[in-house]
C-alpha cells in the first residue's frame, strides 16, 4: 500500500465543492430554525409569552417544552439536561424557546416579541465556589497504589502546590448545524454535524417520542469537531427535528458564531492540588493529587472525562506510591464536554508542572528529571491502575530528540542569552506524552461496517466512523482498496448513516481508524472468502486447468486476482464480480470488530483500560518580553509515535494540527466570564486561537520509524488526540523563561493558559521578591 | 443610477436591480448575497465579523496604470453596492476547468493543506491574492497575507509549505489571459454616476465624486458615513442594528491620494490601511510597525484611515501614534473647510468633533527631523489580528540628554485615546536616564484607571503602560 495519498476530498475542498449541511440545496419549503436561550445563569421561569411572536408574518412555529411530544429529559449518559428548559434555567445559553420561520427577518422580529419572565436565583459560577460548597455532580473517584502518606513521610523532599487550568473553546470552523426533513408518518431524517450519529438518532427519537427505526441520521462531513460534536451536536439536531415535526417542513438550524460559543460546553476547567515526594536525584517516590473538574450544569461526559484525567495523572512517569482523587462539580455554566484529549491534558498538566518544580527545587535540568522518572521496561512499568506498560519506546525517543533538537547545547546558549539580556528572556522545555488508546467505557470499543460491491466492480464502504477533517475516510479508503487489491478510484466511502451501520460508537478517543478500519477489514474478509470459495477457485480451475490454485496463493492486487505461484494466471477483479453476481453470490457484507482484552473496574480503579499507548516528545524554545509578557515561539521539535503509519501525510497533519491547537490552549486562548455568568470571550474578536503567525518559527516534525504496533490494523497507532499534549513543552518553556528573571531561584506563579497577563504578573512578583 | 449596481461575477456582467430583487437589501453583505446563489456555496460564514477569513473573496478593480488590482476581502464585511464596477472572484471561479486546478489549489492539495475544509475556500482565495500580487513572496509576506484566515485543523505548517511553492509558477493564469477583456467590461459599467438605492425602507447613496458626497452629506445629516464598512458592517451583523440611511464614500477617488512635502504627509481619508502600510514602509516606519499588525490584509484592503479615525474607537490602533505625531484632520463640508488637531477631534468614547455636514477629507502627518525620537508599541493577547490591550506612543526631543519635549499617548487605557500628561510633565526638563524614567513609571502607573475586560485586567494594563515607557527609554539608548 502506498502510504502517501492525499485527503480523499482535498480537491473538492480547494474548489469549494465539498458540501456541508449549510450548503445543501434544499427545497423552497425550507424553514430556518432559531433557539431563544436563557439570559440568566440560574433562574426560575415564571412565564413564557409567545402570543405576539406567533403573529409575525413568516413565522411557522414557536415551541416551548410543552410542545415536546416525547421526552424532554436528555443527555448522553445520564438524562439530566432538558431539551427545552421547563421551569428553571441553569446557565446562560440554555435553550428555552424554538422558532421556525421562512426567513431571517421574521425570526429576528419574533425573537424580539417573545417575552420570558424570570425570577433570578443564586448561581454558582466559579469552580472555587463549587468546591467550597461541595456541589458534586457525582460521587468522587479514586485510584490508589502503594501507601502514599507513608511514602511521603519517607521522602527526602516534598513539594506541595496547586494549579489552575482554564477550559478551551473548540472553535470548529463550522458551527453546530442540523437539517431535519420530515418523511411520511413519524419518519424523520436528520442531516447532522455530529461525531455520534447513533446517539443523535437516539435523542431525536426520544424527544419526538418515536422509535429509533423511524429516525435516520446522516453525517457527510463536519467542518471540524474536536470533541465539540460528540454530544453537543445532538441538541441542534433535536431542536431542528422538533421544529420539522411541528411544521412538517424541512428545518435547518445553523448557529451564529457567538451563540455557538455562548451555548455550548468547552474543555473542562480544572483545579489541581498535589503533593509530591522525591529523592535528591529527583526520583519520585510518592504523588498525591486531587483533580477537580468543572462539569458545568449537567453531567454530559464529565465522569468519563474525569476518569481519563485520573488515568493520565501519571503521564509518562512511574509512580511507586500514588493516590489520585477525581471530583467533578456542578456549576451554572454550559455543560462542559469532550475536547481532544478528553481530560488527559488536565491530568497531565498537573504532573508536568510538578516535575518542572522538582527540577527547579533541586537545581537540575527538567528534561533529565523527566527521563529519570519515565516508565521503564521490567521493573518500573506498572501504572497506578495496575496496567503494565508494554512495548515502551520513551527512552529511545528521548535520546533521539535530545540529539536532534540539540537540547543541551541550546540550554547553554539560552543561559548565555539570558545573562546578557535584562528584558528579554528565553526558555526551553522538553515534555513527553503517553496517551492511553481505547474508550475507558469498555463496551464502546466496537465498530461496524457495511461493504457493497456493485456489478461494475466499484465498491461503496459504509462504516460507523465520521469524517471531521482528520482523514478517517481516506484511511478507510486505503484499507478497502488494499484488501480488495483495487485502485482507489474504484472505492467510495459513503456518508455515515445510521440506517447502514447501526448502534455505532462516537468517532472519538482517537479510535476512528483502529475500530472502523478493523470492521471494514472484517467485512472484506467475509466477501473475499465467499469470492474465493464460490468463484475464484472454480474459475481458475476452468481457465487454468493445468495449475492448481492454492488458497494461500490467492492475492488481490492491481485490480486482478492473481495466483502468486503462477503470476501469469490472473482474472480481473470486475470480471470476478460480474461472475459472482450471475452465480447468485452476495456482494455485500457487514463487518464487525471489538477491541479484545480490555476491561476496567471503575470502582476499584483497577484494570487494563487501554489496548496500547501512543507516545510523543517535544522540545520547544520561547522568548518572552519581560516588560509586556508577550512571547515568541522560536522553535519546536516533535518526535511522535504512530506505529506503522497507514498514511504519514494524514498522521503528520494530526500531529501538527493537534500541537498547534494545544499551543492555543496553553497560551492565548482565554475563557472569561463576567460576574453574572456571561461569557465575555464569545467571539473570535476576544477569543484568540492561533493564527499562522503563532506557530513555531522553526518547526521540525518527525514520525518515529520502524516501531510497529501490535494487533492493530496494519500495526498502526491512533493519532488524533495525543499530539495536543505535546504543547506542554511550549507552556513550560514559557515558565522556564519567566524563571530566568529570578535566576531560577524563585518558583514562578503559573497557570494555564500562560497569557501575556499571566506571564507579566508572574514576572512582576519575582521582581518584587528578588 | 437608481437602484441598480453592476459588477462582474463568473466572468459575466451581473446586474442587481434592488427595485426588482427586493430579497436583497442595499446592506446585504457580499457573503450573504453569494451564499444565496445556488452555485456559490463555497464561500463560508465562519464568524460574520472579519476575524476568521472563511468568507474571503478576491475583488479586482482597475488600478492606476490601467491594470487590474486584486484584493482579498472579507465578504462578510462588505455591502453589496461596494461591488459596483468591480470583478468578484470566488473559490468557484479560479480553476480553469474540472481537470485543471489553479496553481494555488494544486499546491494546497499537494501540501496536504486541507483537513475539515471549511476554512479552505478562504485560504485558497488568500493564496490566490498572494499569487496575483507577489512574484517571490517571502515568509513574512505569506504570513502577513494569511493571518486573517483562521484554521483550526492543520496547524498552518502545510499552508506555509504550499505558499512557498506558488512562486515557482509563471504568473499567467486565466485571469491574466482575460485581463484586457475584463478591463474593457469594467470600463463599460463604471460611469461614476451616483448610485442611490431605496428599498426595504433603507436608503443607500454611493457617490463617486467628492462634491457629490459633500452635497449628499449636506442634505442627509442623519446618514451614516461608510468609508470602508469594516466597522459599520458589524453594527448590522453583530448588533442587529437597522442601518436606515448610508452614504458610502468608499469609492470616491478624490479621497485616495497620498502626497508629501518637506514637512508633511497628506493622506486622503479614503486611502486604505494596506496602501498606507505600503507607503509607510519607506516613509513612516513607525506607522508600518503598527499597520503590520493592524487587523488582517482582508480588512486593511478596504478599511480606510478616515474610517479608522472617524470611528474613534477607544483603542483605534493608529490614533495614539497620530496623537504624538500631532496629526491634523482636514474636515470638509459643502461650503467650508477646517483643520483640527487630532487631539481636539477625538472627544470621547466613539465621539468626534465631526459636524453633521462634514466629511473627513485628509489627514496631515507632520514630518520630524532626526532630533526627534518617535516610537509606538502595540500590546495584544495575540500578536496578529487582535485589538490592542494597550497601545503606547511616544515622541521625544533631547538636548544634551535633557528632555525638551515629550509626548505620550495611550490607547486602551481609558474610554478614548489620551495623553499621559502627568507623566509628560514629570519628565519635561529632566535628564533622560533610567532613574528619572523609573520615577516617571510610578506616575504613569497611577495616571489612568483602565477597565478590566475580556482582553485583560486593569492591573495588567497599568503595568504594561509603565513598562512601555521603560521599553521606549531602553530603545533610545540602543
Amino acid at each position: 500500500m502506498t502510504k502517501l495519498i492525499h485527503h480523499d476530498i482535498a480537491i473538492k475542498h480547494v474548489t469549494g465543492e465539498s458540501v456541508y449541511i449549510n450548503d445543501m440545496l434544499v427545497s423552497d419549503q425550507l424553514l430556518l430554525g432559531k433557539v431563544v436561550y436563557s439570559k440568566y445563569a440560574h433562574a426560575k421561569i415564571k412565564k413564557i409569552d409567545i402570543k405576539n411572536a406567533l403573529k409575525v408574518n413568516g413565522v411557522k412555529a414557536i415551541l416551548t417544552h410543552k410542545d415536546i411530544p416525547g421526552e424532554n429529559q436528555m443527555g448522553p449518559v445520564i438524562h439530566d439536561e432538558q431539551c427545552l428548559a421547563k421551569s428553571e434555567v441553569k446557565f446562560i445559553g440554555q435553550a428555552v424557546v424554538l422558532i421556525a420561520a421562512e426567513n431571517d427577518f421574521a425570526i429576528k422580529e419574533a425573537e424580539k416579541l417573545i417575552k420570558i419572565e424570570y425570577l433570578q436565583l443564586d448561581a454558582i459560577l466559579a469552580l472555587e465556589t463549587a468546591i467550597e460548597k461541595n456541589n458534586l455532580i457525582a460521587p468522587y473517584r479514586k485510584i490508589e497504589k502503594g501507601n502514599v502518606n507513608k511514602a511521603l513521610k519517607k521522602s527526602e523532599n516534598i513539594i506541595e502546590g496547586e494549579l489552575n487550568i482554564n477550559g478551551q473553546e473548540h472553535w470548529y470552523l463550522e458551527t453546530q448545524t442540523a437539517l431535519a426533513v420530515p418523511g411520511e408518518g413519524n419518519e424523520m431524517k436528520v442531516f447532522a454535524s455530529s461525531q455520534n450519529p447513533s446517539e443523535t438518532q437516539a435523542i431525536v427519537a426520544e424527544v419526538l417520542g418515536i422509535t429509533k427505526n423511524e429516525v435516520e441520521v446522516e453525517v457527510k462531513r463536519m467542518g471540524g469537531a474536536f470533541g465539540g460534536k460528540e454530544t453537543q451536536g445532538n441538541h441542534v439536531a433535536a431542536w431542528a427535528a422538533l421544529l420539522a415535526n411541528a411544521t412538517k417542513r424541512p428545518v435547518k438550524i445553523h448557529l451564529f458564531r457567538d451563540d455557538d460559543q455562548i451555548m455550548t460546553g468547552k474543555r473542562h476547567r480544572c483545579y489541581g492540588k498535589y503533593k509530591v515526594g522525591f529523592n535528591n536525584n529527583g526520583q519520585i517516590n510518592a504523588y498525591k493529587v486531587e483533580i477537580n473538574l468543572d462539569a458545568g450544569s449537567s453531567t454530559d461526559l464529565s465522569m468519563a472525562i474525569l476518569e481519563r484525567a485520573m488515568l493520565h495523572a501519571d503521564n509518562a512517569y512511574y509512580l511507586p506510591n500514588v493516590n489520585i482523587v477525581g471530583i467533578a462539580y456542578k456549576t451554572n455554566l454550559p455543560s462542559n464536554t469532550a475536547f481532544r484529549g478528553f481530560g488527559g491534558p488536565q491530568g497531565m498538566a498537573i504532573i508536568e508542572n510538578a516535575i518542572d518544580r522538582i527540577a527547579r527545587f533541586l537545581n537540575k535540568d527538567s528534561a533529565e528529571v523527566r527521563f529519570l522518572n519515565f516508565y521503564k521496561n521490567e521493573t518500573f512499568n506498572i501504572t497506578p491502575y495496575r496496567q503494565i506498560v508494554k512495548n515502551l519506546r520513551l527512552s529511545k525517543m528521548y535520546n533521539n530528540i535530545i540529539k536532534s533538537s540539540d537540547y543541551f547545547k541550546r540550554r547553554k546558549q539560552i543561559e548565555k542569552f539570558n545573562n546578557k539580556n535584562e528584558f528579554l528572556k528565553r526558555g526551553i522545555a522538553l515534555t513527553p506524552v503517553k496517551f492511553g488508546i481505547s474508550f475507558t467505557t469498555t463496551f464502546l470499543n466496537q465498530a461496524g461496517a457495511l461493504v457493497n460491491i456493485y456489478t461494475d466492480g466499484t465498491v461503496l464502504v459504509n462504516h460507523g466512523g465520521t469524517e471531521m477533517g482528520q482523514g478517517l475516510h481516506t484511511k478507510i479508503l486505503q484499507i478497502a482498496a488494499k484488501e480488495l487489491g483495487i485502485s482507489y478510484n474504484k472505492v467510495k466511502i459513503s456518508a455515515t448513516n445510521t440506517s447502514k451501520v447501526p448502534n455505532t460508537s462516537p468517532t472519538a478517543a482517537s479510535s476512528g481508524s483502529d475500530l472502523n478500519g478493523m470492521a471494514v477489514k472484517n467485512a472484506m474478509d467475509t466477501i473475499k472468502k465467499r469470492l474465493i470459495d464460490e468463484i475464484i477457485i472454480p474459475e481458475f480451475k476452468k481457465l487454468f486447468p493445468n495449475c492448481i490454485l492454492l488458497k494461500q496463493n490467492i492475492v488481490f492486487e492491481n485490480n486482478f486476482i492473481i495466483d502468486k505461484k503462477n503470476p501469469k494466471n490472473k482474472i480481473p477483479f470486475n470480471e470476478i464480480i460480474k461472475i459472482a453476481y450471475f452465480k447468485q453470490i452476495s456482494l455485500s457484507s457487514t463487518g464487525y470488530y471489538k477491541t479484545p482484552d480490555i476491561y476496567f473496574d471503575k470502582k476499584a480503579g483497577k484494570g487494563n483500560p487501554f489496548y496500547y499507548y501512543a507516545y510523543g516528545i517535544s522540545v520547544s524554545e520561547v522568548e518572552i518580553d519581560t516588560l509586556t509578557g508577550q512571547y515568541k515561539l522560536l522553535r519546536s521539535d516533535i518526535l511522535h509515535d504512530v506505529g506503522n503509519s497507514i498514511n504519514e501525510w494524514l498522521d503528520k497533519g494530526q500531529i501538527v494540527g493537534g500541537f498547534v491547537q494545544g499551543v492555543g490552549w496553553v497560551t492565548t486562548e482565554e475563557l472569561k466570564w463576567d460576574y453574572k455568568g456571561n461569557l465575555l470571550t464569545h467571539s473570535p474578536d476576544t477569543y484568540k486561537i492561533p493564527t499562522i503567525n503563532d506557530i513555531p518559527k522553526e518547526f521540525n516534525i518527525e514520525i518515529m520509524k520502524n516501531i510497529p504496533n501490535v494487533r492493530t490494523i496494519y500495526k498502526s497507532k491512533a493519532v488524533g488526540e495525543p499530539p495536543l499534549m505535546l504543547a506542554f513543552s511550549v507552556w513550560l518553556a514559557i515558565k522556564d523563561a519567566i524563571s530566568a528573571v529570578g535566576n531560577h531561584k524563585i518558583e514562578p506563579e503559573f497557570s494555564l493558559p500562560a497569557t501575556c497577563e499571566v506571564i507579566l504578573l508572574s514576572i512582576e512578583k519575582i521582581k518584587n521578591k528578588f | 443610477m437608481k437602484n441598480i449596481i453592476k459588477f462582474i461575477l463568473d466572468d459575466k456582467l451581473t446586474e442587481i436591480d434592488f427595485f426588482v430583487q427586493s430579497e436583497f437589501k442595499s446592506t446585504t453583505t457580499v457573503l450573504n448575497y453569494l451564499r444565496a446563489l445556488p452555485n456559490h456555496k463555497g464561500v463560508k460564514e465562519g464568524c460574520s465579523e472579519g476575524d476568521c477569513g472563511a468568507c474571503t473573496i478576491v475583488v479586482a478593480e482597475i488600478g492606476g496604470n490601467n491594470k487590474l488590482i486584486y484584493k482579498t476581502i472579507d465578504s462578510c464585511l462588505m455591502f453589496l453596492p461596494m461591488l459596483h464596477g468591480k470583478q468578484v472572484i470566488t473559490i468557484e471561479n479560479i480553476a480553469s476547468n474540472k481537470e485543471q486546478l489553479h496553481a494555488v489549489q494544486q499546491e494546497l492539495v499537494e501540501a496536504n493543506g486541507t483537513q475539515c475544509g471549511y476554512c479552505t475556500p478562504g485560504i485558497v482565495m488568500s493564496l490566490f491574492g498572494i499569487f496575483k500580487n507577489y512574484n517571490k513572496p517571502s515568509r513574512e509576506i505569506i504570513e502577513n497575507a494569511l493571518v486573517g484566515n483562521l484554521c483550526r485543523c492543520t496547524g498552518y505548517e502545510p499552508i506555509i509549505e504550499a505558499s512557498k511553492k506558488i512562486s515557482e509558477y509563471t504568473k499567467s493564469d486565466k485571469f491574466f489571459e482575460k485581463e484586457k477583456n475584463t478591463i474593457k467590461l469594467l470600463k463599460r459599467i463604471k460611469n461614476n454616476k451616483l448610485i442611490s438605492i431605496n428599498n426595504n425602507n433603507q436608503i443607500y447613496f454611493k457617490p463617486f465624486t467628492l462634491s457629490e458626497a459633500l452635497k449628499l452629506r449636506n442634505e442627509n445629516t442623519d446618514a451614516i458615513i461608510v468609508n470602508g464598512s469594516t466597522d459599520i458592517a458589524l453594527r448590522q451583523t453583530k448588533k442587529n442594528e437597522f442601518l436606515a440611511k448610508i452614504i458610502d464614500i468608499s469609492d470616491v477617488h478624490e479621497l485616495k491620494y497620498i502626497n508629501n512635502t518637506d514637512d508633511c504627509h497628506y493622506i486622503g481619508s479614503g486611502v486604505s490601511l494596506e496602501n498606507l502600510r505600503k507607503y509607510s514602509s519607506k516613509k513612516l516606519p513607525q506607522f508600518k510597525k503598527i499597520l503590520d499588525v493592524f487587523a488582517s490584509l482582508q480588512i486593511r484592503n478596504i478599511a480606510t484611515i478616515g474610517g479608522n479615525i472617524g470611528s474613534a474607537s477607544p483603542i483605534g490602533d493608529l490614533i495614539p501614534l497620530l496623537f504624538v505625531y500631532e496629526a491634523k484632520i482636514k474636515l470638509k463640508s459643502l461650503n467650508n473647510e477646517r483643520i483640527v488637531e487630532i487631539e481636539n477631534f477625538i472627544l470621547d468614547y466613539r465621539k468626534t468633533d465631526l459636524k453633521q455636514t462634514e466629511l473627513i477629507n485628509e489627514i496631515l502627518i507632520p514630518k520630524y527631523n532626526k532630533s526627534y525620537i518617535i516610537n509606538s508599541y502595540k500590546v495584544s493577547k495575540r500578536k496578529d489580528l487582535d485589538i490592542s490591550t494597550v497601545h503606547g506612543a511616544f515622541k521625544l526631543k533631547l538636548e544634551k540628554n535633557k528632555i525638551t519635549e515629550i509626548k505620550i499617548a495611550f490607547g486602551g487605557m481609558s474610554a478614548f485615546t489620551q495623553r499621559a500628561k502627568y507623566t509628560e510633565n514629570s519628565l519635561n526638563g529632566k535628564i533622560w536616564n533610567r532613574k528619572n524614567i523609573e520615577k516617571a513609571m510610578k506616575v504613569l502607573y497611577n495616571e489612568f484607571t483602565p477597565l478590566s475586560d475580556a482582553r485583560s485586567s486593569s492591573e495588567y494594563r497599568r503595568l504594561v503602560a509603565k513598562n512601555l515607557l521603560l521599553k521606549f527609554y531602553l530603545e533610545t539608548k540602543q
